[in-house]
């Protein structure tokens, strides 16, 4: 009998918060193609050497018979079968665009996801410390965090890349350090929720120490926003990381960058406009499938909607 | 109470009114000194100590009571020019403190340009100055008959210019900032002629039947700056291994609009004595990279020798037209040929030439250089003097032939000191020259005589807009004055060059050909020259060109102590820095 109750608790047990937001999720008709192209993006990062012609960094002056800033060339659509095919044309320094932006797409993905995990962790600390511990410490911490959400994000990441010096690190670190405010905020209001609920004071009444209870029992509780946060986070992070290289305060050259490339030929948009719309194109891309896919898990991960 | 606060006001205003008219009279008093106590020491001292009021009417009447000849002199310290006076009516001499070979190329330059004693004497002041700055009456091809702020300046012709009437009666000069809307204006046919062509509508011209497409061979240098006081660069066989190791006929090919050249030395060879010598060296890696070896720079593991920085500014140059495709492609023939990672580093332009030209840059710059007058003295003195830091310790094996060669006239006895510095160059590798950059201006097809001139704008008193009577040229932006003894702004120099003329003036090839001088002789260390007017010339407003006006011009522009040393900025920037003010005040 007993066995039999067990698998009867079993059958009968409803699904976790994952499961049911994995569920929901994937009703969403947003998440479904944001979580596509990501996919797509994801796999051409991994695979860029494979998908991409050339290197990145291969000049083809003297190598084929290409001119500065040709249009693109795609036998498919009638270029003539001699000349070399460059789908995306070809830059100012003589490289092949498509493979540019292939390569371009690994730069881009890294920069969000290291930006966003350095954002989180940092964010999570200070948003946990202060909400838990409250009094002079949430004021201290939290002021500190207003400050910075004081100025426009990519103001101030400007003025920190002026003080660390140009190049791709220090853009990550100054896009980290502007993002960490939100996620501070979001998780201190998490925690100032939960740290009153039942559970936490059972916990508490346990005798449960303070570690225990902030990451055992509130932390994970504390989830969904961050997650949701973070996914919209990837795609400002981009677009922020992008803005810093198109004004030569990111990625140098000779790095395939999509912010570097729409920076270096930014004049050429009337003469050779495939060199700006390319670029263009695939950071439009990819910031808007990150936030198709927020957009989808915030909708999922909403106890209102629950059905 | 109240009539000793009145008494009171009255002596203080008639205290007041005292303190004004005393210093009026100091104001005077130190101004006579200031330009007339250095004519004293001239030959017709007794002229030159009447008031000014007093020489324009004498001045006016010169002709009914004989020639007064004027002067400016100066003792020697930072100027170069001691002494200019007017011999009699038709001669002018300059005294130097030092040779200057390139005075009649200097001389030919806009800036100094000759205005009439009188309109100099009557505008060259505070009240007059809008005067002064827009409305100059010169001895130039054309007249301004308007300027229409914003708009346009209008032209009309002069008919007593001394080398004939201007072909158009009417020249309207326009403005407008983007190349594409100047080329715009060209095919819809509301202009005759834009300047600064954008090299991506070369093609576009050149394939319109209704455009001729007309280049501009400006003399100017783009080249690779090295600082010798900075590892490696200090290594001489470091810097000759940069020179073998990266192709300059790759970057003028690809980079470079159509008419650029391959320089094989610092100063194009269309200036005398620019290019004698050893030409450069031919591209070579094998020797380049035997070279760094011999240096103790082997290739590391993942195949790099060393790594330094490429600096630039991204600003458009003729010489250096797209710098970041530029910078990119050097860093590419360094990793590619050198093994040499290089990082490129882009600069705000002011802290970029402060830097470069300090000599602080530790890695490579790109920059370049315009020339000013067609003068080999104007490239390389410049550059490689004992003075300039810009590449670090200066050499005198460069220096030295320099500073002979300067003070010989005859560019052919100056020939092996320029020889022997271009081989120096050569050897040393402060730089490595490598490109003359091509600009273009446009013109519609039915304009006749159309040419782009190499210094300054077109000879367009020679143009015939087909059968129309107006010619209409545009160019980038609007002059900031007409009165260009102090002005640096290339459109204002250009409006200028319609109304003015020199002693001397360029002619489309940017030779300094006589103009209103019918010569100007040196002696035989060019330490004196004497220029010969042409008699009977007229000004715009009718009155006779002789040594006078030369002289005042001359006091005006070069005399820091005149009374008329007046302008738009007051800083006179191209006298100073071609012969240096007179009688500067002590710092």
């Amino acid at each position: 009998m007993a066995t039999s109750s067990e698998v009867s608790a079993a059958e009968i047990r409803p699904a976790s918060l994952w499961r049911l937001t994995w569920r929901r999720l994937l009703r969403q008709r947003s998440a479904q193609v944001g979580g596509l192209i990501l996919l797509l993006l994801v796999l051409t990062a991994i695979f860029a050497p494979v998908i991409a012609p050339y290197d990145p960094l291969e000049v083809l002056i003297g190598k084929e018979d290409v001119r500065k800033r040709e249009a693109p060339c795609i036998h498919l659509l009638g270029c003539p079968p001699d000349k070399p095919q460059h789908i995306m044309g070809i830059d100012g320094n003589f490289r092949d665009v498509f493979s540019r932006v292939i390569y371009g797409t690994r730069v881009s993905l890294f920069v969000g996801f290291t930006t966003v995990t350095f954002a989180i962790i940092a964010g999570t600390l200070l948003g946990a410390i202060s909400g838990y511990a409250g009094g002079w410490v949430d004021n201290v911490i939290m002021r500190l965090m207003d400050v910075l959400m004081a100025f426009p994000s990519l103001l101030l990441a400007i003025a920190i890349v002026a003080v660390l010096g140009r190049g791709l690190q220090n853009a990550l670190l100054a896009i980290a350090i502007v993002s960490t405010p939100v996620y501070a905020r979001v998780v201190r209001a998490s925690v100032l929720s939960l740290k009153e609920r039942e559970f936490v004071q059972a916990s508490r009444a346990l005798g449960a120490g303070h570690a225990h209870i902030l990451l055992r029992r509130i932390l994970p509780n504390a989830l969904p926003p961050l997650i949701v946060q973070a996914t919209l986070g990837v795609a400002t992070a981009i677009l922020d990381a992008a803005a810093l290289s198109f004004l030569g305060l990111g990625a140098q050259p000779p790095t395939p960058e999509w912010g570097t490339m729409l920076g270096t030929e930014r004049n050429q948009v009337f003469t050779a406009p495939h060199l700006v719309f390319f670029p263009g194109l695939a950071i439009m891309i990819t910031v808007l499938a990150f936030n198709l896919l927020g957009d989808g898990l915030r909708d999922a991960l909403d106890p209102r909607l629950k059905q | 109470m109240s009539r000793r606060i009145a008494l009171l006001w009255a002596v203080l205003a008639v205290v007041a009114a005292l303190a004004l008219a005393l210093a009026g009279c100091g104001g005077k008093a130190e101004q006579a000194p200031a330009t007339e106590a250095p004519k004293a020491e001239t030959q017709a001292p007794a002229q030159e100590t009447a008031a000014p009021q007093a020489e324009a009417t004498e001045a006016a009447t010169e002709e009914a009571q004989g020639f007064e000849p004027l002067s400016v002199t100066a003792e020697c310290k930072d100027n170069k020019i001691k002494a200019i006076e007017a011999l009699d009516e038709y001669t002018v001499r300059f005294t130097m403190c030092e040779p200057d070979p390139a005075f009649m190329a200097k001389i030919a330059f806009t800036p100094f340009f000759i205005y009439p004693q009188e309109w100099i004497e009557a505008n060259a002041n505070e009240e007059n100055k809008e005067t002064l700055l827009s409305h100059p009456i010169g001895a130039g091809p054309y007249m301004i008959e308007s300027w229409n702020r914003g708009d346009s300046i209008i032209f009309k012709r002069f008919d007593d210019y001394w080398a004939g009437p201007a072909k158009t009666e009417t020249l309207v000069f326009r403005w407008a900032t983007e190349g594409a809307q100047r080329l715009l204006e060209l095919q819809a046919g509301t202009v005759d002629y834009i300047t600064k062509l954008s090299p991506d509508d070369y093609e576009t011209v050149k394939n319109d039947p209704n455009l001729q497409f007309l280049p501009v061979p400006n003399p100017n240098i783009f080249y690779i700056g090295i600082t010798n006081t900075f590892e490696p660069w200090n290594d001489v066989r470091v810097r000759k291994a940069l020179a073998m190791g990266i192709d300059r006929e790759r970057i003028v090919k690809n980079f470079y609009p159509e008419g650029s050249e391959v320089a094989d030395f610092f100063t194009p060879c269309s200036i005398p004595n620019g290019c004698v010598g050893e030409p450069w060296y031919d591209f070579d890696p094998d020797a380049a990279n035997a070279l760094l070896d011999e240096a103790g720079l082997p290739r590391g593991e993942d195949g790099i020798r060393f790594r330094t920085k490429i600096y630039y500014r991204d600003v458009f140059r003729v010489y250096l037209p797209e710098p970041g495709l530029v910078a990119v492609e050097i860093q590419t023939q360094l990793r590619d040929n050198l093994g040499i990672e290089a990082e490129v580093v882009v600069m705000e332009s002011g802290e970029f030439i402060a830097q470069s030209t300090a000599g602080k840059l530790d890695g490579l710059y790109l920059l370049g250089w315009g020339a000013d007058y067609l003068h080999v003295t104007n490239f390389l003195d410049f550059h490689f003097s004992r003075n300039n830091p810009q590449f670090g310790e200066p050499y005198p094996e460069i220096y030295e032939p320099l500073e002979q060669a300067s003070t010989i006239a005859d560019p052919e006895k100056a020939r092996p000191y320029y020889e022997q510095a271009n081989n120096a160059i050569r050897e040393l590798v402060p730089m490595i020259p490598v490109a003359h950059g091509a600009a273009a201006d446009a013109a519609r097809a039915d304009v006749q005589n159309a040419k782009a001139a190499v210094l300054g704008p077109p000879d367009l008193q020679t143009f015939v807009p087909g059968d129309r009577d107006t010619l209409v040229y545009m160019k980038a932006a609007e002059p900031i004055s007409l009165y260009c003894a102090d002005e640096t702004d290339g459109e204002s120099l250009d409006a200028c060059k319609m109304v003015g003329e020199g002693l001397y003036r360029y002619n489309a090839d940017g030779e300094a050909v006589p103009a209103l001088a019918e010569k100007c002789e040196a002696n035989e260390d060019s330490t004196v020259f004497t220029c010969y007017l042409r008699q009977g010339l007229k000004f715009h407003d009718g009155s006779t060109v002789d040594a006078n006006d030369v002289v005042r011009t001359w006091d005006a522009l070069l005399n820091a102590a005149s009374p008329y040393h007046v302008g738009n900025t007051g800083a006179f920037e191209y006298a100073d820095y071609l012969f240096g003010l007179m009688n500067k005040p002590e710092e």
